[in-house]
């Protein structure tokens, strides 16, 4: 069992490293949530005049959350990336023929998702709050934040590990990203539920990514009271049992 | 050593993909300690499927294979200490420096701190990469990727060393270094388990040779024997006589995505 923390820490260290190597690989990350943070609470601003829209809340902090979203999106997506470079460049091959713990494989880039999602998020946080967005409820409020979007960037990051894996074909894992623009913005990232179209709210009822943005969006408008929080972290639970199962079953069969 | 004195057994070893294709077809062959083994074959003649049914990289669908005593498919920890893997594609961490990949190596065989950095020092040095062991891997040339591929399989002193086409792709001085060094840890006692696709390679190198075909051993036996089994002048006509392909035909195939004597071209 000592050797299995001992792979996991190591294989972690690897892939953490790998983060800011090159470094202005980590600047669109960065700059793209903050872009659209910025146009949208400008351009939308007179929105949260709307009624339906919830009171004493400026459109910007509506809209904070889905900021340290994009930044979690762009880190968790990397993952499969590096992993589909490992295999085809047989790097990957040379880890499966040492004596090590194929699930530290897995844990490593997990680890690497879970420190560079803290790191881009916190960062856009930071930004968010120079802006003069509060967070509600206060430190822990920030800690809970974090835990529940490093279980749902940990388990978005399998899709990419699991296309890497069965399919080995780096323009498929790469266009991968394409999936946040849907998974993003079908959900309550943009208005309230209550101001949305009929259809529009079904959609947004059944996409998972609404009850971590609503968890996370409770943590930063509201206080600890709001059942949203809960449901947040219990279906970013779920998600990450479900694609780590997923993720691991798909490393099983390329092995095959 | 293990008791029967042949540190790799294989038995009726064969494979299909899905799909139905045979890839290996019933192969039975021993290799000795310290031997200098040569793998040789036509293009699909299912050497390196072998070769990843060996190193349990390509699941066997019957047969059985034995490393120093261990068998590969339910021992594969025991395995992959005593092994070391040289693939025909380098497989390298482009964003690390060598010694930080070497390092890895060594934290993930679970060597002592001690152990690893005298064998990072050893290994360079016997690579030749100590100027350029703290660049990233991605500023390297192809005989140096090769030189660190060959150093990152030996960190941990493997009984045998598995190579997979090991000088593909490069110039007849990087060729001979990496020759030299093969020799080298034979020489030191590492059974060495080669394939190839260059005649001068197997005949240099190579104790014994087994020639493949259509996924089956279709001769063996040392350079010698095998010129006089086959009454051949040279390797070159002993591997057309058994397999219905010339060697310089498979070198030209392989070479045709090689940058190297592309460029010469």
């Amino acid at each position: 069992m000592g050797t299995f923390f001992s792979d996991w820490y190591y294989l972690s260290i690897r892939n953490i490293r790998q983060i800011w190597r090159p470094i202005m690989a980590l600047i669109p990350s960065m700059f793209i949530p903050i872009f659209f943070f910025v146009v949208n609470s400008q351009s939308l601003d007179r929105f949260s005049k709307v009624e339906g829209f919830p009171a004493h809340v400026s459109y910007k902090q509506f809209i904070a959350p889905v900021a340290i979203f994009t930044a979690i999106f762009f880190s968790a997506g990397n993952a499969g990336i590096e992993l589909v470079q490992d295999i085809s460049c047989g790097y990957f091959k040379k880890l499966l023929v040492m004596p090590i713990h194929h699930l530290a494989i897995v844990l490593g880039k997990l680890t690497e998702v879970a420190v560079q999602s803290v790191f881009q998020g916190g960062l856009v946080l930071i930004l968010l709050m120079i802006f003069g967005v509060p967070i509600n409820t206060g430190f822990f409020g920030v800690i809970a934040m974090f835990g529940m979007q490093i279980l749902f960037a940990m388990a978005w990051s399998c899709i990419g590990m699991i296309a890497a894996l069965r399919t080995q074909n780096a323009r498929l894992v790469q266009s991968m990203f394409v999936l946040v623009f849907p998974f993003l913005y079908l959900t309550t990232s943009q208005a309230p539920k209550a101001l949305l179209p009929p259809a529009f709210r079904t959609i947004v009822t059944y996409n998972p990514v609404t009850y971590i943005v609503e968890g996370v969006r409770a943590l930063v408008l509201d206080g600890w009271g709001n059942p949203a929080i809960w449901q947040g972290f219990l279906v970013a639970g779920i998600l990450f049992v479900v694609m780590v199962s997923l993720t691991l079953a798909s490393f099983k069969s390329a092995l095959k | 050593m293990h008791n029967s004195g042949m540190i790799i057994e294989v038995k009726d070893l064969a494979k299909t993909y899905p799909g139905g294709v045979e890839a290996v077809r019933g192969v039975t062959f021993d290799v000795k300690e310290g031997e200098f083994f040569g793998f040789l074959g036509p293009n699909g003649a299912g050497k390196t499927t072998t070769m990843n049914m060996l190193v349990n990289l390509v699941k066997k669908t019957s047969g059985t294979i034995k490393i120093d005593g261990f068998d590969v498919e339910h021992q594969p920890a025991e395995v992959y200490k005593r092994v070391g893997f040289a693939m025909q594609e380098i497989g390298l961490d482009e964003t690390a420096t060598a010694r930080e990949m070497l390092e890895l190596h060594g934290r993930l065989y679970h060597l002592p701190t001690k152990r690893i950095q005298e064998q990072i020092a050893k290994l360079l040095k016997l690579v030749e990469l100590e100027k350029v062991a703290d660049r990233y891997a991605s500023t390297y040339s192809g005989g140096m990727r090769r030189r660190l591929d060959l150093a990152l399989s030996l960190i941990h002193e493997p009984r045998v060393l598995f190579l997979d086409e090991p000088t593909q792709g490069l110039d007849p001085h990087a060729r001979q270094l990496i020759w030299n060094h093969l020799r080298d840890l034979n020489r030191r006692g590492m059974t060495v388990f080669l394939t190839t696709h260059f005649m001068e390679e197997a005949e240099t190198l190579c104790e014994r040779i087994a020639i493949m075909d259509q996924g089956q051993i279709v001769t063996h036996g040392t350079v010698p024997e095998l010129l006089a089994k086959h009454n051949a002048k040279n390797l070159e006509e002993v591997f057309l006589s058994t397999t219905g392909s010339s060697l310089a035909d498979e070198e030209v195939n392989t070479k045709a995505s090689d940058p190297y004597v592309r460029g010469r071209r």
